[in-house]
């Protein structure tokens, strides 16, 4: 430890009670803004997680413009070339191909607009998990003779049908030819979901029915895939791209959950942002509590500096000197606040707790399940501390500069 | 007297109080600021859903609380609501509509959606549906109807196009109709862009075969302040069976979201000033160890410890009214800086799913300035007692001693 060092360090722990205080404001912020980011990371991967796994997957492979129309127009062929391209592709998780449209679902003089989503029972599991969501009955079973015709429907958009287990729901909708299409499905399930929208109007039927009813023989209208990891989507998508080949790839796109719910990819980016600038706020007040602190220390040893420098201290010396105070005063307050709050963290990393009810009320509205998660990822308190360092630097700069600039004479005529 | 001595006490070291200024002033109008972006974001979002066909009162016939589907109608086609309307005059325009669903089919593909039946003329009074069009027209002549922009790309149709409108009739009996797209809409509200048809009322009734029963009666008044009055004099004039209700009461989810932001303003403010209170408690601190030797000698002239720490206590409440003041006009500017909106646009397009328009205004509200003042004046109470306490302890023998 040189001496400068040893000064910065002693000069800190002059006056403890001053200093404690300032450290405290630190601990503090640092506690707030390593906890907040924890959440908000938890939040958003379970969004992302929930979103995934009961919807869209990692990555789609649908019709070209399936995404932008929505419409059975836009189909992937499904003659098994695209499955053979499926069974090399690495960082694949799992794969389900759909039929997904519209119709109108009617029961009695209750009708209703639904998302019909055709699925293989078998298949669909690996990707999502609405045979696990079940609120009663089962799921769609796998199929040993064509033409069972059951449904699943969410729970809101049976209740608003007042439909019960058993119900024989007439689904109508405009097959692929164009033509009306109506059918009887026997509802043998409802789904609890954590999106109340698409418990208001998800209806899950089999793909062999769905393909029947839209008219639909050979084609699907979109293939979900579950990557390893979301992280791995985009090698996933790259090494399906490679797999299809230029002459399959012409008619069909490939989309990250990303470019699949861009709204939730943007809300999160809009509650990033709002968070990351309160917290800036937070850190700023602090970092001139930092620079009072300091700018005192100099102010009542400006005898002192003054002798220093007229026995020949380099100002650029007594600068590095006060910088090192300030950062010091940073760092126990980083060091004290990131193991008071990395530990606690890391202990709520995984939990859930469900919300008051405004903000429950409020979670819905975006479709997502009133839970508060934690997360612990190594960017946070690295990028934290970053932060920290930065506007304690800031604030030092003043103090220092002031402090190195001290005239000899005048410091010394005063005593 | 001990106000002018607190006053002075400031003054004794300016750079110093200069500082804690600026900490509590950045502080306070960066909070408001961040807070006053969020609640221009709900504002807009409240816009958007009354304009964009909520209104600010809609009347239904009983039922429609618990079941809002189109068995729940008014069976006079609205007449004796409409009387009463005519009754009250805080209401400035008023429509009839009728709400269902179907499918809405051009040659190249089929989508389910809202289908809402309005008088044409009515209806350009109490929602931008009319306004929001950008090419072709409102519904002017028999058999047309208006879409989204969105939907229109869905369907792959444009101004002329026939469309094919399917639906349930009352009797439960699958029927159709053929109309031709007057208009194109484009409002910025996912569900008129993307889930809905306007039609004509007569002809949505003459589909589904409903005489001239309608859903629903939407108004809206010219002052937001009286739809408590409006709801209040229909209800007497109605009685008992049609249901009243205002827009907070029919999309709750706005005011969840207000009451959510709220709890958060209060959240924020106790962060930002728990930061502070360490900052100022630590300058008061250090300004009365200065001054051991003075106070001493004023407890020895005889003044009280009550006006000791009194006086520490105003030091406090100076610097933070101040700082509350400095931090109030800069946010008046920042806000007034942003007036014409943060265009959030090019990454937040899809965010209309939401209700939420591509420009943030912020908006400053009167009530927003109570929980930073609250916590403010706590603040500078809480973390001036310690540093108070600590002065009214000086002895003055002790004190006088060292002269």
């Amino acid at each position: 430890m040189n001496l400068e060092t040893r000064l910065a360090w002693r000069n800190v722990w002059r006056n403890p009670r001053r200093t404690a205080l300032s450290v405290a404001a630190t601990v503090f912020a640092v506690f707030l803004v390593v906890l907040s980011i924890g959440m908000a990371d938890g939040v958003h991967e379970k969004m992302i997680e929930d979103a995934v796994r009961l919807g869209s997957g990692h990555v789609a492979i649908s019709g070209e413009g399936f995404r932008k129309n929505m419409t059975l127009e836009q189909f992937v062929p499904w003659d098994g070339r695209v499955e053979a391209a499926l069974a090399d592709a690495e960082g694949l998780r799992g794969w389900a191909p759909r039929i997904s449209s519209f119709a109108l679902l009617s029961l009695g003089d209750h009708s209703q607009g639904g998302m019909i989503i055709g699925i293989d029972p078998a298949r669909e599991s690996s990707v999502t998990e609405f045979s696990e969501k079940l609120a009663e009955g089962r799921f769609v079973a796998e199929l040993t003779v064509p033409g069972t015709r059951e449904l699943v429907l969410g729970r809101k958009l049976a209740a608003k049908l007042d439909a019960k287990l058993g119900d024989k729901v007439l689904l109508y909708g405009v097959a692929y030819s164009l033509e009306t299409a109506y059918e009887l499905f026997t509802l043998v399930g409802t789904l609890a979901l954590p999106d109340p929208r698409m418990e208001k109007n998800l209806a899950i039927i089999h793909i062999a029915d769905a393909s029947d009813f839209y008219v639909y023989e050979g084609k699907i209208t979109e293939v979900a895939l579950l990557a390893t990891d979301a992280a791995h989507t985009d090698g996933l998508r790259s090494s399906i791209t490679a797999a299809l080949g230029p002459e399959l790839l012409g008619s069909l796109e490939l989309q990250g959950y990303e470019e699949l719910m861009p709204e939730i990819v943007q809300f999160i980016l809009l509650d990033d942002a709002g968070m990351y600038a309160t917290l800036i706020i937070l850190v700023v007040v602090v970092g001139f509590g930092i620079l009072n602190t300091i700018l005192m220390a100099i102010l009542e040893r400006s005898h002192e500096l003054g002798v220093v420098l007229a026995l020949g201290l380099q100002p650029i010396k007594l600068f590095r000197m006060i910088y090192l105070e300030s950062m010091m005063l940073a760092g126990v307050g980083l060091v004290i606040g990131l193991s008071l709050a990395v530990p606690l963290l890391a202990y709520l990393h995984g939990m859930e707790f469900p919300l008051s009810d405004e903000l429950a009320k409020t979670t819905e509205f975006i479709g997502m399940e009133p839970m508060m998660t934690f997360k612990l990822g190594a960017m946070n308190p690295i990028g934290s501390t970053i932060t920290i360092l930065i506007v304690a630097a800031a604030a030092a700069l003043y103090p220092a500069i002031k402090a190195s600039r001290a005239k000899p004479v005048e410091a010394l005529r005063s005593l | 007297m001990l106000l002018r001595m607190s006053w002075r006490n400031l003054w004794r070291n300016p750079r110093r109080t200069f500082v804690v200024l600026a900490a509590i002033s950045v502080g306070i109008a960066g909070s408001i600021i961040s807070m006053s972006v969020n609640y221009g974001m709900i504002a807009s979002m409240v816009k958007t859903a009354i304009e964009g066909g909520l209104g600010h009162i809609q009347v239904h016939a009983e039922g429609w609380d618990a079941n809002p589907e189109l068995k729940i109608r008014l069976e006079d086609g609205g007449e004796s609501v409409a009387l009463a309307l005519d009754r009250v005059p805080e209401i400035e325009s008023w429509a009839p509509r009728l709400r269902a669903q179907g499918l809405v089919a051009s040659p190249r593909a089929s989508v389910g959606i809202a289908i809402i039946g309005v008088d044409p003329q009515r209806e350009r009074h109490v929602s931008i549906a009319a306004e929001s069009i950008f090419e072709g027209s409102w519904i002017t002549k028999p058999r047309q109807l208006v879409i989204g922009d969105k939907l229109a790309t869905r369907l792959q149709a444009s101004v002329g196009s026939k469309l094919v409108v399917s639906v349930q009739d009352i009797d439960g009996e699958l029927t159709g109709q053929a109309f031709r797209v007057a208009g194109l809409i484009h409002s910025g509200s996912r569900d008129l862009d993307d889930g809905t048809v306007f039609v004509n009322i007569t002809e949505a009734q003459t589909l589904f075969g409903l005489g001239q029963s309608i859903s629903e009666i939407v108004l809206v008044t010219a002052n937001r302040d009286d739809i408590g009055l409006i709801q209040e004099k229909l209800e007497a004039l109605l009685g008992e069976g049609p249901e009243v209700r205002t827009w907070e009461q029919l999309e709750p989810m706005l005011i969840y979201m207000v009451t959510a932001f709220d709890q958060m303003a209060w959240v924020l403010y106790a962060a930002v000033f728990i930061a502070m209170a360490f900052g100022i408690a630590n300058v008061l601190l250090m300004a009365v160890f200065e001054r051991t030797r003075e106070i001493g000698m004023m407890r020895a002239v005889g003044m009280s410890r009550a006006s000791v720490v009194g006086m520490v206590v105003l030091e406090s409440a100076f610097v933070t009214m101040f700082g509350l003041l400095l931090g109030l006009l800069g946010a008046a500017f920042g806000v007034w800086l942003m007036r014409d909106g943060l265009d959030i646009s090019s990454y937040a397009g899809s965010l209309d799913s939401y209700g939420i328009a591509p420009t943030l205004t912020p908006t400053l509200r009167t009530d927003d300035l109570g929980p930073p003042i609250i916590i403010g004046a706590i603040t500078a109470v809480l973390s001036s007692l310690w540093p108070a306490l600590r002065a009214s302890r000086a002895k003055p023998a002790d004190a006088l001693r060292q002269l």
